[in-house]
């Protein structure tokens, strides 16, 4: 602090003071949304609109498997003519999870005895609509089901 | 050969083109084929002076061929004279298609009447007649050697005798499934309990009759768009008699029935989106058994497709009060031809209202609180969809990706449907917890919407207070370099 | 004041940093009509220090795959806090860095500080480009969108018209025959570990030759007397003077985040068609244009092997430039060197400008 002129020094720190607050005020802006970033997001998995259901290899004719999809079941049939099928595996009357019952050669909620055929449409029970339909696509091996 | 003997052969090439004109004309030459088999007592020919071919000049040799000119027995009944004596039954329709097939002149002032032969061919019974001999052909409805003007009330085909005469085949189980199997045999039973069967049956020539639906000579399968029974082409079928105010005259029903259906739901859905699901009349009315469907089972007629609705009607105070006040149910608030797609303002006592034709609102109705709360619940999902929507397009023209909100949208309509299945047990309670998770799902889009739209001025209005920041600190830092360079300068 | 010597003090007892000291009190850097292009390398490693952190920022939530990537980064944009601005930043950051890069580079180019002896930062910074495209290159499939996902497929198309080792190099760069879920993985795993490792340690030997041999002064000042030459200090002056366009560099990306984010695009769905208009990122259009103009056949040779060839002869004599203009009269300038400079400055704008047509 050797400065003589005083109204000088003042200016400097002044200055410097200034300039320590825009720095901090700046760091301020940028961690800001750096640690808002860090919050934890209201919905934790992201959602896909494709996923890989399995293998070809793993699925014979008259058999059905319900697999995750996003944060929902889904049900991939391969029916008895060997076709491969995907649907929503949330029964549309009560939101049960549905599956495929081989001996009837239908997709079969536990809850009501919902049925559904194998297009995914309520044949009978409560169900008030049919299962919403998924894209089932075949690359190489693996099955890939999407919402179209 | 004995047969062959009774036939006598006559100069068989009389223009058939003639044939009209011979209505009037005397004999010319003598039918030997005729005469002989006068004079034998063939009362085939007896039956043939009263038929209108005779009247008409058509001879023996015209349909059986041979030289009815010649009195020789085998010269006249010469197979190479073109003799061919009874015709087999595959062959009936080329016999009568000789003057009945396409192209021919013989009926200058009926043509209709010209091809019907070909009509025929192309018909269900001209199939099954080339599958199986034993098939149907003209003689089956027409008779043979007796055939009459169909007006003439004697005719197998006049409207009060041609119901039994299909019968004769169409309810015969051991003929009919040689045929088609699948078929059912019970229509002419079914007519006879029908209004058109009884009065057919009175004798009164004009209710419908198998013909008038199915059409003559023509008939396709129901399946052919062609058909006139076709579901998408019956509403038409039936109109032709039932719009006709002259015919229906006498009858004492309405004849506006068709033209309101046309604009009705089911007659949109049927006759503009060929939606083959939706009802036709005979969905409602039966087809064969056709009668207007009573008081009591109106419910249950519109019960086979709209079940759920159905099923809490009969559960619902109404049920009985309708029935006590011989209402017909459904109908009272749908009504019946003109059935329109059903909106919420019919609930109330606005003037799209059907409630207010029995309830008031007053106090002293104790309904009226309920129907007020169940348009209001269905208000508000509605308005709540129709706000969610609005802000969530702003917030979408904003820039901001609100797709997840938008797509939970869609699960309002399924709750608003539900609610408003459950109107139909008329009372409040059901209709709000239909609705609920509909409303839920409404609140939610509506938060994210408005969250999104203050995002978007967040987001602005935070890199308003960063170039703030920024810029300050650049201005500090701009001064301070000139400082130090002054300052080194010295 | 005091507190800050206090702290010197602290270290200094532990740590001898008078040398750091030297260093920051020797080091000037010329001052000329042309000294506003010195900025753009500072300006260049702002922006990677933007990309590292960003980039670790994504970290955090991105998931490689085919059934998180594109999901993941939708994830981040829409429901991170704040994710939409680090994601629109590392984006917009990505482009403007290759940009400065590129500015860099011609800067560097036109004053000749790549002679002797700075050959050896020229490499180095020459690399550093390559590095920095293959970021971008790499980068740009992370989304899983249809348009990275059809880029990349082309991208790496190109690669399998050299003959004999174009089609291994391919399969090993798409990890096997097609563009797939493994692709990605191996893109990832390029981006986020190989790619800035081998970055950091080159960026490391760039700035030490710099450091070691002081900033180039312009060709013009080769007669001048020491005296005539103004130099301004380093430290402070140079970096604060670096600090605040780095500032403003910060601001203008987020202005750009905010008014112009970067767009997502649809999920990359291998059996859709290919989409109209795919075309790589904007620094290899020029290049992308040219290839579509090479008739299909000259002199038998396939066109798009001898266009790629030829760009690798170029790249090589541009990377070589110290050696072809190394030698030159004292104080004349090369001006051969130079037309070639503007004639490749003018090609690359011209055949960008088609390009992005």
């Amino acid at each position: 602090m050797n400065v003589t002129d005083t109204g000088k020094m003042s200016r400097r720190t002044f200055l410097d003071y200034l300039l320590g607050f825009g720095v901090v005020a700046w760091l301020a802006a940028v961690l800001y949304p750096i640690i808002d970033y860090f919050k934890v997001p209201p919905q934790t998995e992201p959602a896909p609109s494709s996923v890989i259901a399995g293998s070809v290899k793993d699925f014979k004719p008259n058999s059905g498997k319900v697999f995750r999809f996003g944060n929902e079941p889904a049900i991939l049939v391969d029916t008895p003519n060997g076709k491969l099928e995907a649907f929503s595996a949330v029964c549309t009357h009560l939101q049960c999870t549905v599956q495929y019952r081989p001996d009837m050669q239908k997709i079969w909620c536990a809850c009501h005895g919902g049925v559904y055929d194998l297009n995914g449409r309520n044949i009978s029970g409560p169900p008030p609509r049919p299962l919403a339909e998924y894209k089932v696509a075949v690359k190489g091996d693996e099955i890939i089901v999407s919402k179209s | 050969m004995k047969k062959s003997l009774l036939l006598l052969v006559i100069p068989a090439l009389i223009g058939f083109s003639n044939a009209a004109a011979a209505q009037t004309q005397q004999k010319k030459p003598v039918d030997k084929c005729f005469s002989c088999h006068t004079d034998i007592g063939d009362d085939k020919v007896a039956d043939y002076t009263s038929d209108v071919h005779y009247k008409a000049g058509v001879t023996c040799a015209d349909c059986h061929g041979g030289d009815p000119t010649v009195e020789d027995q085998d010269a006249a009944m010469d197979p190479k004279k073109g003799y061919i004596g009874i015709p087999k039954p595959s062959a009936i329709p080329q016999v009568c298609g000789k003057c009945h097939g396409a192209g021919k002149t013989a009926f200058k002032t009926n043509f209709h009447l010209n091809d019907v032969m070909d009509q025929f061919m192309s018909s269900v019974h001209g199939r099954a007649l080339n599958e199986r001999s034993d098939g149907p052909t003209c003689i089956s409805c027409h008779g043979i050697h007796n055939i009459v003007e169909v007006q003439n009330s004697k005719s197998p085909v006049y409207p009060t005798n041609v119901t039994k005469t299909c019968a004769k085949c169409h309810s015969n189980p051991d003929y009919m499934k040689k045929f088609s199997p699948g078929l059912p045999v019970d229509q002419y039973e079914k007519y006879l309990t029908s209004v058109h069967g009884e009065r057919n049956k009175a004798g009164d020539p004009k209710p419908a009759t198998c013909v008038s639906c199915h059409s003559n000579h023509l008939i396709r399968p129901v399946k052919d768009p062609r058909s006139p029974v076709y579901p998408t082409n019956i509403p038409q079928t039936c109109a032709k008699c039932h719009s006709n105010k002259e015919y229906m005259a006498g009858y004492h029903i309405p004849t506006d029935q068709y033209a309101n259906y046309k604009e009705s739901v089911h007659g949109i859905a049927l006759l503009q989106n060929s939606d083959l699901s939706a009802p036709a009349c005979n969905s409602c009315h039966g087809n064969h058994g056709a009668v207007p469907p009573g008081v009591s089972s109106v419910a249950s007629v519109c019960g086979t497709c709209h079940q759920a609705n159905a099923d809490l009607f009969d559960k619902s105070v109404h049920k009985e009060a309708f029935a006590r006040a011989k209402l017909p149910g459904c109908v009272v608030c749908h009504s019946n031809h003109l059935v329109r797609p059903p909106n919420d303002a019919m609930i109330g006592f606005g003037t799209d209202a059907v409630c207010g034709k029995c309830h008031k609102d007053v106090p002293a109705d104790s309904a009226a609180g309920a129907i007020l709360a169940i348009r209001s619940t269905l208000d508000s999902l509605t308005n709540g969809r129709k706000d969610a929507e609005t802000l969530l397009s702003h917030a979408e023209q904003l820039g901001m990706d609100v797709s997840d909100a938008s797509y939970s949208l869609r699960d309002v309509n399924q709750s608003l449907v539900e609610a408003r299945v459950q109107v139909h047990l008329f009372t409040a309670g059901p209709v709000k917890s239909a609705a609920e998770p509909g409303l839920k799902i409404v609140a939610e889009a509506q938060k994210s919407a408005l969250a999104a739209v203050n995002e978007y001025y967040f987001r602005r209005h935070g890199l308003g207070v960063a170039t703030l920041i920024i810029t300050l600190l650049a201005v500090l830092l701009f001064l301070k370099i000139r400082q130090i360079e002054r300052k080194s300068r010295q | 004041m005091n507190k800050e010597s206090k702290t010197m003090r602290w270290l200094n007892e532990r740590y001898n940093l008078s040398l750091i000291e030297h260093i920051a009190q020797e080091k000037k850097v010329p001052q000329f009509r042309g000294s506003f292009w010195y900025y753009f390398g500072g300006v260049s490693l702002f922006l990677f220090i933007v990309q590292v952190v960003t980039g670790i920022l994504l970290l955090m939530y991105y998931q490689p795959g085919a059934q998180t990537a594109y999901e993941s980064v939708r994830f981040i944009v829409t429901k991170v806090e704040f994710g939409w601005l680090i994601r629109s930043i590392h984006s917009w950051s990505a482009n403007l860095m290759i940009l400065s890069v590129i500015i860099h580079m011609f800067s560097v180019y036109f004053t000749k500080a790549f002679r002797r002896p700075r050959e050896l930062t020229w490499y180095s910074g020459f690399l550093l480009l390559a590095l920095c495209l293959t970021f971008g290159f790499s980068g740009y499939l992370l989304p899983w969108n249809t348009l990275s996902y059809f880029a990349t497929k082309v991208g790496t198309e190109i690669v399998a018209v050299v003959p004999v080792i174009g089609k291994p190099i391919m399969e090993i760069l798409r990890n096997g025959s097609d563009v797939t879920t493994a692709t990605l993985t191996r893109f990832y795993g390029l981006h986020v570990a190989v790619l800035p490792a081998i970055f950091t340690v080159v960026l490391g030997v760039h700035l030490l030759f710099i450091q070691v041999q002081g900033i180039s002064e312009p060709e013009s000042w080769k007669d001048l007397p020491e005296s005539k030459k103004n130099h301004i200090p380093f430290f402070p002056n140079f970096v604060l003077r670096d600090v605040l366009l780095w500032l403003i560099v910060l601001n203008v990306l987020a202005i750009l985040a905010v008014y112009f984010p970067w767009e997502l695009g649809h999920k990359a769905d291998p059996f859709a068609p290919a989409p109209m208009g795919i075309r790589p990122e904007w620094y290899f259009l020029f290049m992308f244009q040219s290839l579509k103009f090479f008739p299909a056949k000259i002199f038998s040779i396939d066109g798009e092997v001898l266009g790629i060839s030829l760009f690798g002869v170029a790249g090589l004599l541009w990377f070589l430039v110290p050696f072809w203009d190394s030698k030159t009269p004292k104080g004349a300038r090369n001006r051969i060197a130079n037309y070639i400079g503007i004639g490749v400055v003018l090609y690359i704008i011209v055949l960008t400008a088609i390009g992005a047509r």
